[in-house]
């Protein structure tokens, strides 16, 4: 059997048992242990198991588990209500300011923590009703939440840079400032977009009606005390990370301690709320890791049969591409992929094919993984397939349709567009911070 | 190149050639001079008979996975260290960086050619299951490359290093921490903070691979002067290998061998005096030599595990012994 | 659906909600371990377990909830076809897609067996300086990736039941898949 056929036979049956809407890690499971058993040879069977003591071995995925602990607790700590309540009042009085100040929330969950879900479940819960009370567009705003939200890989911490540094190799610090900037420059793009399309059609995003804007300077001012334990947060994570201090995972545990020393400061720390951070924690570690095994079983059979081989061949003989071009149609490739697959998987089984090639071609991985970032984002965006559509249709009140949550992020992927257009455009916008901390 | 001509492998001849995968314990970058060269000659000479391919630390299998692998047929070849791939022999132990057993380079294929390492070798292996032990080489020496500058032992106390277990084992009595990870992260560790730096190579390694790039220290003083590394292979495998086919991957593992002797030695020489990456630091003769003694109390304790171990240790005194007497340039002591 | 076969369900059901419920938890003793490691490495000698002790734990910790994590629901799938169907007709394309599942977690296992087979038989220890014996681990895998099994096959079992018009009453669980 030919490299370029058994590449092909591997990803075409992923996707049609995919289509089965089996759950994922089986799918992708199944293909790679049966794969090995017909066409590795002798020890193709043990191939699933020796993927997960490479799992176990991949170090910074312990990171995963403790950022998911800490975006749970931060959303049952109440840490968002007062934040909430300092954008709401702080941006009130502006057209769609209640839309902008819940991009600013996001940004700050975003810093606060290295996974969409926290902002999904905190954007949800805590602004979605209120937006949709004060009279807010539903299509609107449903897009500000899961836009936000996406923002939480891009800005510091992110756990797919993480696991993007790992398979890349690449600096995490260094990854993680990189993803700041171009994290700041989209939540501005998506305020700009907000403020434009409620000045042209105000019915969007009403002003807040007088009463509740009357709010004294004094208390204006008292309220941004709300941004204090998050910054502390921050710095208890990120910081201390960034400045050498702890190491990744220590640093990852930091935070969640810090977390949970939030809510016991707020006073929401009870037994009720602990259960419930733990097993939505286990939750979705369990999801994540589960699929990761599967992914890295199904890299190595993928691999070992030479298929890779067949991917690197397409790329570079038959195609004829230039980088730039290559650039693209990875890019592409990788948002049409992202539509269907999981984007933890397909990290693990689809970069790294496309990362040596990458830096082959000479471009700046640490670049490159912003760029990446950012497609995830999108694919995290996408339907048929991506875990905000599946929270949001959870999470948002019975007059928000499925149709409405599809339609709603349009204008959001075509801002994320832009963004990734000018981020290849000037790649500074990644690396000059990095280069300024780390004086490279 | 290489993918297209192992794309047109399978139709040679009409005949399905051999098909190995061989896993190294190296990373890409150092693959490309300690074990591709020679593969790539094997596939060459062996002209569609019989295709090696090769895959680097962690691909296929994970480390602490790959002799099992290797058992089981999961993989047919592998090039690693007895140490870091936990091998399921006594001797293991010295398949790796044993303390201060080797000085330079050459001490190794001495010892396994003329000394009796290689019978000692075949002998412990013949009693695994299903795994060939076929040719030892060597490597370069150990030193520590680091972030913080080492010039005392009091230094080495709360280092986290990457390191071989045995040597791991060894550094512990003077506060060194030893952290396992697979290869290829730890470059990304120093980064992340999960290592201070590693103690594993040289300083060609060091350069070669970007070690050079994330650490800033490079201490002169090395614990062993050379690596004993190892090409094995599943038994079952091997054997229905033809003759001369075998032959001719025995020409391979010393071609491999002898890029090492001259890449390294070059290198380490070269790379202290004109590399601009590292800086070197040195501990005083008179305070590294705590750390030669504690050797010897080491070897003692290594000795006392099993009656091969005791042969073993035996033969490294006696090779130290003929090398100081003869004097230089085999030991300037 | 046979007696012996609701019993089986009800079974596996109720050991790996236990399961699953000592697995949450392990989640402290991660965080724990990797606190104390920042602690020590802050203020006095780092250790030289810390780091392979938390990836013990990790591992524990996911794969031993792998049974309770699929009798909740909490696992993905790619639903572009699957939301549209009526619970019947995912229940009845589901008693066939889980036979995969179910391969894939079989497989795993006889691999988990040859490894943990030569971990005991030959002593096998992390080849790392602290050294720990591999087998406790690698039993502890096995035993979750049992677990697991049981569980898809009680899924399996469940979802037939569903597609057949007979389903299997939960107490006190989720919804069927
Ligand atoms: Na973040
Ligand atoms: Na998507």
């Amino acid at each position: 059997m030919s490299y370029e056929l058994i590449a092909l036979m591997m990803f075409s049956t992923m996707m049609l048992l995919l289509l089965t809407g089996q759950r994922i890690y089986g799918a992708i499971g199944f293909v790679a242990v049966a794969s090995a058993l017909l066409l590795w040879g002798d020890g193709g069977s043990e191939l699933g198991f020796s993927a997960a003591m490479k799992l176990m071995k991949w170090y910074p995925l312990l990171t995963l588990p403790m950022f998911i602990f800490m975006g749970y607790m931060l959303s049952e700590s109440g840490i968002a209500d007062d934040l909430y309540r300092m954008f709401h009042v702080w941006f009130g009085p502006v057209r769609g300011g209640l839309a902008v100040g819940t991009i600013g929330l996001m940004v700050v969950v975003s810093a606060m923590n290295g996974l969409s879900v926290a902002g999904m479940a905190i954007g949800a819960s805590i602004a979605l009703p209120e937006l949709l009370r004060r009279g807010y567009d539903k299509i609107m705003v449903t897009g500000v939440i899961q836009a936000g939200s996406s923002l939480g890989i891009l800005v510091p911490p992110s756990v797919v840079l993480v696991l993007y540094g790992m398979i890349a190799r690449q600096p995490i610090g260094q990854l993680w400032l990189a993803g700041a900037v171009p994290g700041l420059v989209m939540a501005g793009l998506f305020v700009i977009y907000i403020l434009i399309r409620c000045a042209l059609q105000p019915k969007l995003g009403p002003v807040l009606p007088k009463e509740e804007r009357q709010v004294s300077w004094g208390e204006k001012m008292r309220l941004l005390q709300a941004g204090i334990l998050p910054f502390l947060i921050f710095l208890s994570m990120t910081g201390l990370f960034v400045m050498g201090y702890t190491s990744l995972v220590e640093s990852s545990a930091v935070g969640a301690v810090a977390a949970t020393l939030a809510a016991l400061v707020k006073g929401r720390l009870t037994f009720k709320v602990l259960h419930t951070t733990v097993e939505k924690t286990l939750g979705i570690s369990a999801m994540f890791m589960w699929i990761i095994l599967a992914a890295l079983c199904f890299g190595a059979v993928f691999d070992g049969l030479g298929a890779v081989k067949a991917i690197e061949h397409l790329f570079i003989d038959k195609l004829g591409l230039g980088p730039w071009e290559i650039i693209i149609m990875m890019q592409i490739s990788f948002i049409l992929m992202g539509m269907f697959l999981d984007d933890t998987a397909m990290l693990v089984i689809v970069a790294p094919l496309y990362v040596p090639l990458v830096g082959a071609l000479g471009f700046d991985l640490i670049w490159y993984g912003v760029l990446y970032t950012i497609t995830c984002q999108i694919a995290y965006m996408t339907p048929p397939f991506g875990y905000n559509l599946f929270l949001m249709r959870a999470m948002a009140p019975p007059e928000v349709t499925l149709g409405d949550i599809y339609r709603s992020i349009i204008p959001f992927v075509i801002v994320m567009v832009l963004a990734m257009v000018l981020l290849m455009v000037f790649p500074e916008m990644a690396l000059w911070l990095p280069n300024k901390v780390y004086g490279l | 190149a290489t993918g297209a001509s192992a794309l047109a492998a399978p139709a040679v001849l009409g005949q399905s050639p051999i098909k190995w995968r061989l896993q190294t314990y190296a990373g890409v970058a150092l693959a490309e001079h300690v074990v591709k060269p020679a593969i790539d000659a094997f596939n060459k000479v062996a002209n569609g008979e019989m295709v090696i391919e090769l895959y680097t630390a962690d691909q296929l299998v994970p480390t602490g996975e790959l002799f099992r692998a290797m058992q089981a047929g999961t993989i047919d070849a592998v090039q690693s260290d007895e140490d870091s791939m936990a091998a399921p022999v006594d001797v293991s132990v010295f398949g790796g960086y044993f303390p201060f057993a080797t000085r330079y380079s050459l001490d190794v294929p001495v010892l396994f050619n003329q000394y009796g390492l290689k019978e000692i070798w075949e002998e412990a292996y013949s009693e695994v299951e299903n795994v060939t032990w076929l040719s030892a080489g060597s490597w370069d020496p150990c030193h520590f490359n680091t972030t913080k500058p080492i010039r005392s032992l009091e230094d080495l106390k709360g280092l986290r290093v990457y390191t071989f277990p045995t040597a791991g084992r060894f550094l512990t009595q003077f506060g060194v921490i030893p952290v396992n990870i697979p290869y290829e992260d730890a470059e990304v560790a120093v980064q992340t903070g999960e290592l201070d730096g590693m103690a594993w190579s040289g300083i060609t390694e060091d350069y070669t691979v970007g070690w050079a790039d994330v650490t800033k220290y490079f201490l002169t003083n090395n614990i062993t002067g050379a690596w004993i590394g190892s090409f094995f292979a599943n038994s079952e495998r091997w054997n229905e290998v033809p003759e001369h086919l075998q032959a001719l991957f025995r020409l391979c593992m010393d071609s491999s061998h002898y890029y090492r002797q001259w890449w390294y030695w070059g290198g380490e020489a070269n790379l202290r005096v004109n590399g601009d990456k590292l800086e070197l630091t040195s501990i005083p003769d008179s305070e590294w030599n705590q750390v030669v003694k504690a050797a010897e109390t080491f070897w003692e304790e290594v000795a006392a595990e099993s009656d091969r171990s005791k042969r073993v240790v035996e033969i490294l005194k006696k090779y130290a012994g003929v090398m100081e007497k003869a004097g230089p340039p085999y030991r300037c002591v | 659906m046979p007696e012996t076969v609701k019993r089986y369900v009800r079974y596996v059901d109720a050991l790996n909600r236990k399961v699953g419920l000592f697995a949450m938890y392990l989640i402290f003793g991660m965080l724990g371990i990797l606190f104390y490691s920042a602690i020590s490495k802050a203020f006095f000698l780092p250790s030289l377990w810390t780091l392979e002790m938390a990836q013990f734990v990790m591992v524990a910790y996911y794969m031993l909830g792998g049974g309770y994590t699929l009798q909740t629901g909490t696992h993905v799938r790619m639903d572009l076809l699957y939301s549209r169907w009526r619970p019947r007709t995912k229940a009845a394309v589901d008693s066939v897609t889980i036979l995969f599942l179910i391969f894939f977690l079989v497989l795993l296992l006889a691999g988990g067996y040859s490894s943990t087979e030569y971990a005991i038989r030959y002593g096998e220890e992390s080849y790392s300086a602290w050294a720990p014996k591999m087998w406790p681990i690698k039993v502890i895998m096995c035993i979750a990736i049992f677990l697991t099994l049981l569980q898809a096959v009680a899924t399996f079992f469940k979802n037939l039941a569903e597609a057949i018009g007979d389903p299997i009453e939960e107490i006190g669980g989720e919804a069927v898949s």
